[in-house]
């Protein structure tokens, strides 16, 4: 897994590249990479997962860990661009009625802009 | 006397129907004049043989007669097929009338070897004539109208045969005995002319020996005995008669023939013996013969003749020499009134499960060529042991003895092959409708479809949960993928996000193709699984399934169809039940589903309330049924409560059934005995389910027979309500309320046997009595005869029976006020 990170305003765009599974954990995790984020404050961020090629169940459980960690301290942590599985497995999992899917990187960050 | 007023008379004597009447009244005098004439030859036969050829010469009679009767029986089984049936009779009463005329004049000229060609003649008389009579009544009745009706018909036999030997002793003195054969012609006359009439009879069914092209010759029909089991021992049996009968006729005779020397004194005394002999066997079988087989059945009456005859047989050892009369005519008088009598009609009722095609060449070889082989048998047994051997009377008795131990054995073996074969003529039309659903639907995973196809209407994410569940099931055919993604695309397009709607959407064989390759399934299963999901979903679940506006409808159907899927906690329990009590039937019914998942014993009195609601009764059903035998208690004390509500205590039993166990069918019975008409019916359509689901359950006959009673005295009411109001039979509601209620009852009543006697026969009965036909209700009531106890299948007759509906009515307030009187439960435990 790659991470790399543009701003706009005050939003976090967080670009994955790579794979976020189990079997390939780096030295730093996602979730532990977005505490890092967010013990610099920021408190809006935005997944971007266009180049992530795969996302197992343990990927599934550090974009959850982050989400709460966001809401924890009052932040947002949205996503956008994901794959068709993922959807599908969050529709399965009913996780598209609680975190924010754009597929549209423009449209989440005017999400951002209007709260 | 007009034919209603016939019918009325005889109808008090013998279970007759009015279209019955003048057949049998026909059969009755034709078997009447055939032994009045058969009982002056008899008697004739055997004073002029002992006259001119004595007693030592009469194995050569017997033996003479086996063999020519086989020629003759060849000849008559050729007449039989190639002449129509009212000819053949016709040509074979003539036969009889011209030779016994020429007998008569033969006589005259004293020729000795004349007695023994005029034995020959009279036993191809006696078989003749009595095998037509009864080719007749196959002819013109099925099997369960001759049940009835053999009795009156056999009377009219033994009546004759009484007349005829009357005459003989009365007239033997008087007018000689050779004169006496010019009596029979005068009546053969008659029985022509009974002929006539039986010709014109409608509805009888002229059933030839073999199907066109396919004549049979003895030898053909001998194989056709040999192949089947059933008429090798019918033969078996007749033979073994046949020997005993021969071997205790020679006895006899010898005995008369040693006592009395002038020929007419002889054939008085024979006459007396054989008038005696059928009155006797007359009141025997109209005081016992019908009693016998109905209340003993047919096991019983095949023991009754070998045990009397073999005590007869010992007796001989014991009988001083100066009173071997009195034993001669006591054996021979056992022997022929249990002939004519019980065993005629056993022998007729062993026919009766035997297909027509093969019956009536069967019965003619039978009657015919079987019974004078094996006359002609032992005839070689006594030429051998008496001729030869010089064996005493005592010594032949071993040899009736070891034959009678013979015959014991084949009769045994008969009774339980008679009950084979009348199963095998039953036909079952169709098999318990419960246990072919069960087998060929399944119905969750209609249920699932069904779901699916309903929830794309109403949220993405339902609909993507239900596809889920369906292709996990990995039941679902290409052709039942297709159907389910069939406008996906649409559907998706509607109610999706922003994101899908900009090309984004999924079908089932996307979702298919997904789940084979990538272990999808198993992500979903370890991503709920994950704390921080349940962390995630908590607060908007709590916060959904606590909000009953309408608006949140559907995301309180997703919520309750997500729990579960969830790892069960105190949360996931705290919202399923907030979802179990939710008004709207579409969210409870999501969380029974889940709640047959989680299987959890707190949710147990929240389901079941669903019971009493219609709307989510079936999918309570499920649930409950899904925790299997560990909630059976709880169910039966809600089924126990006449407090509860009685649509909620009615979907009970069904629950317990489908738990298939031993335990769930002991409460039910239980519960049955209690007599609460509220749930009565539901409790027996489950314990028949049960029934049918396990075999293995064992039902308490004392816990079902006394609801089998009441419910079949609830029959015998609504038959007594349904004669009164038949006048007003046409279109008339309540006249067609009770029919059906009637129809109910006889089907309750069946369930209940079928849980207490063999099933499938049970069935099969049921299933000929509903599809109506004459046939196909003798034959249920045939194989009901014989499963269940005679008390319980002599309950059942008026319900069952072809009656007009007066009849019936009177039956059953005869049996009704006897059931009352006595308060008799059927059968304790005298089941087969």
């Amino acid at each position: 897994m790659k991470i790399t990170t543009r701003e706009i305003n005050d939003i976090l765009i967080v670009d994955i590249e790579g794979e976020i599974r189990r079997s390939d954990i780096t030295d730093l995790t996602l979730h532990q990479w977005i505490k890092q984020q967010l013990e610099r404050g920021k408190r809006k961020i935005l997944l971007n997962f266009e180049k992530v090629e795969f996302i197992d169940s343990f990927g599934v459980g550090e974009i959850l860990a982050s989400y709460i960690s966001t809401n924890n301290l009052g932040g947002k942590l949205k996503l956008v661009r994901i794959s068709r599985k993922l959807y599908l497995i969050f529709q399965v999992t009913m996780l598209t009625r609680v975190l924010e899917i754009f597929d549209d990187e423009q449209v989440a960050l005017e999400s951002f802009f209007k709260e | 006397m007009s034919q209603n007023k016939t019918y009325s008379l005889l109808s008090r004597l013998v279970d007759i129907r009015p279209e019955e009447v003048t057949p049998s009244l026909l059969m009755f005098f034709y078997f009447f004049l055939i032994q009045v004439s058969a009982y002056i030859i008899e008697p004739v036969k055997i004073s002029l043989y002992l006259r001119w050829l004595t007693a030592d010469r009469l194995p050569y009679a017997y033996l003479l007669s086996a063999l020519l009767i086989g020629l003759a029986v060849a000849l008559n089984s050729e007449l039989l097929q190639r002449t129509r049936r009212a000819y053949y009779l016709a040509f074979s009463l003539l036969f009889f009338i011209s030779t016994l005329i020429l007998f008569w004049f033969l006589f005259r000229i004293h020729w000795p070897w004349l007695s023994l060609i005029y034995w020959f003649w009279s036993d191809l008389f006696m078989v003749t004539t009595t095998t037509q009579f009864w080719i007749m009544v196959n002819d013109l009745y099925h099997p369960h109208q001759a049940r009835r009706l053999i009795g009156f018909l056999v009377s009219g036999g033994l009546l004759g045969g009484v007349s005829g030997a009357l005459l003989a002793s009365r007239l033997a003195r008087h007018l000689g005995t050779e004169n006496l054969l010019l009596i029979c012609p005068v009546l053969l006359l008659f029985c022509l002319v009974i002929i006539f009439f039986y010709s014109r009879l409608p509805g009888k069914e002229e059933k030839q020996s073999a199907p066109s092209g396919a004549r049979s010759t003895p030898l053909t029909t001998w194989r056709e005995i040999r192949s089947s089991r059933y008429l090798s021992l019918l033969a078996a049996i007749v033979a073994m008669g046949m020997i005993i009968t021969t071997l205790v006729d020679f006895q006899f005779v010898s005995v008369v023939g040693s006592r009395f020397a002038e020929q007419d004194a002889r054939t008085s005394f024979l006459g007396s013996f054989l008038t005696v002999l059928l009155v006797f066997s007359y009141l025997l079988h109209v005081t016992m013969t019908t009693r016998i087989l109905r209340q003993s059945g047919l096991r019983l009456a095949l023991l009754i003749a070998p045990v009397f005859l073999l005590l007869g047989s010992l007796a001989i050892f014991f009988v001083p020499a100066i009173y071997m009369i009195y034993w001669a005519v006591i054996i021979k008088g056992t022997d022929k009134s249990l002939s004519y009598s019980l065993n005629q009609s056993v022998r007729e009722l062993l026919y009766v499960p035997v297909s027509p095609e093969i019956k009536y060449r069967a019965k003619v070889f039978i009657d015919m060529f079987v019974s004078k082989f094996a006359k002609g048998f032992s005839s070689i047994i006594l030429l051998v042991s008496f001729t030869l051997l010089h064996f005493s009377l005592k010594q032949i008795s071993l040899v009736t003895i070891a034959f009678i131990l013979l015959w014991f054995m084949f009769n045994l073996e008969i009774a339980r092959e008679y009950v084979n074969t009348v199963k095998k003529n039953l036909k079952i039309k169709w098999q318990d409708a419960n246990l072919v659903i069960s087998e060929n639907i399944d119905l969750d995973l209609t249920k699932l479809v069904f779901d699916t196809l309903e929830s794309k209407k109403r949220s993405s994410v339902l609909y993507a949960m239900n596809l889920m569940d369906l292709l996990k099931t990995e039941k679902l055919s290409p052709e039942l993928k297709k159907i389910i993604s069939y406008k996906a695309d649409e559907v998706l397009a509607r109610s999706m996000d922003s994101m899908l709607e900009s090309g984004g959407s999924f079908s089932a064989t996307d979702l298919d193709r997904a789940l084979e390759q990538e272990d999808l399934g198993q992500d979903i299963e370890q991503i709920m699984s994950l704390d921080v999901y349940r962390e995630v979903m908590k607060g908007y679940i709590d916060r959904i399934s606590a909000d009953r506006s309408s608006e949140t409808e559907t995301s309180r159907m997703e919520a309750a169809k997500a729990l579960g899927l969830m790892e069960p906690d105190p949360a996931v329990s705290r919202n399923l039940k907030r979802l179990l009590t939710d008004d709207s039937p579409d969210v409870a019914k999501y969380a029974l589903e889940s709640a047959a998942r989680l299987k959890q014993r707190e949710f147990v009195p929240l389901i079941i309330r669903h019971l009493g609601r219609a709307s989510t009764r079936e999918e309570a059903r499920r649930t409950l049924a899904s925790y299997g035998s560990r909630i059976i208690g709880t169910l039966k004390d809600y089924l126990s409560d006449k407090e509860e509500d009685l649509n909620l205590r009615k979907a009970i039993p069904d629950i317990l059934a489908q738990t298939g166990t031993q335990r769930a069918a002991d409460l039910l019975s239980l519960e049955l005995k209690k007599q609460d008409e509220d749930v009565e019916a539901e409790i027996i359509e489950a314990l028949h389910r049960l029934r049918s689901r396990n075999p293995r359950i064992v039902f308490q006959k004392e816990l079902i027979l006394p609801e089998v009673t009441r419910q079949i005295k609830q029959s015998y009411w609504l038959i007594i309500k349904l004669n009164e109001f038949k006048e007003k039979k046409e279109g008339w509601l309540p006249f067609q309320d009770l029919e059906a209620s009637l129809a109910m009852h006889l089907k309750r009543i069946f369930e209940l046997l079928s849980l207490i006697y063999p099933p499938d026969e049970i069935s099969r009965a049921y299933q000929n009595i509903c599809q109506g036909t004459r046939k196909s209700l003798d034959y249920s009531i045939e194989l009901l005869d014989n499963i269940l106890p005679k008390e319980l299948s002599l309950l059942l007759l008026p319900i069952i029976e072809d009656l007009p509906l007066e009849a019936r009515a009177k039956r059953c307030q005869k049996l009704l006020k006897q059931l009352e009187k006595s308060m008799l439960e059927p059968g304790p435990a005298t089941g087969r």
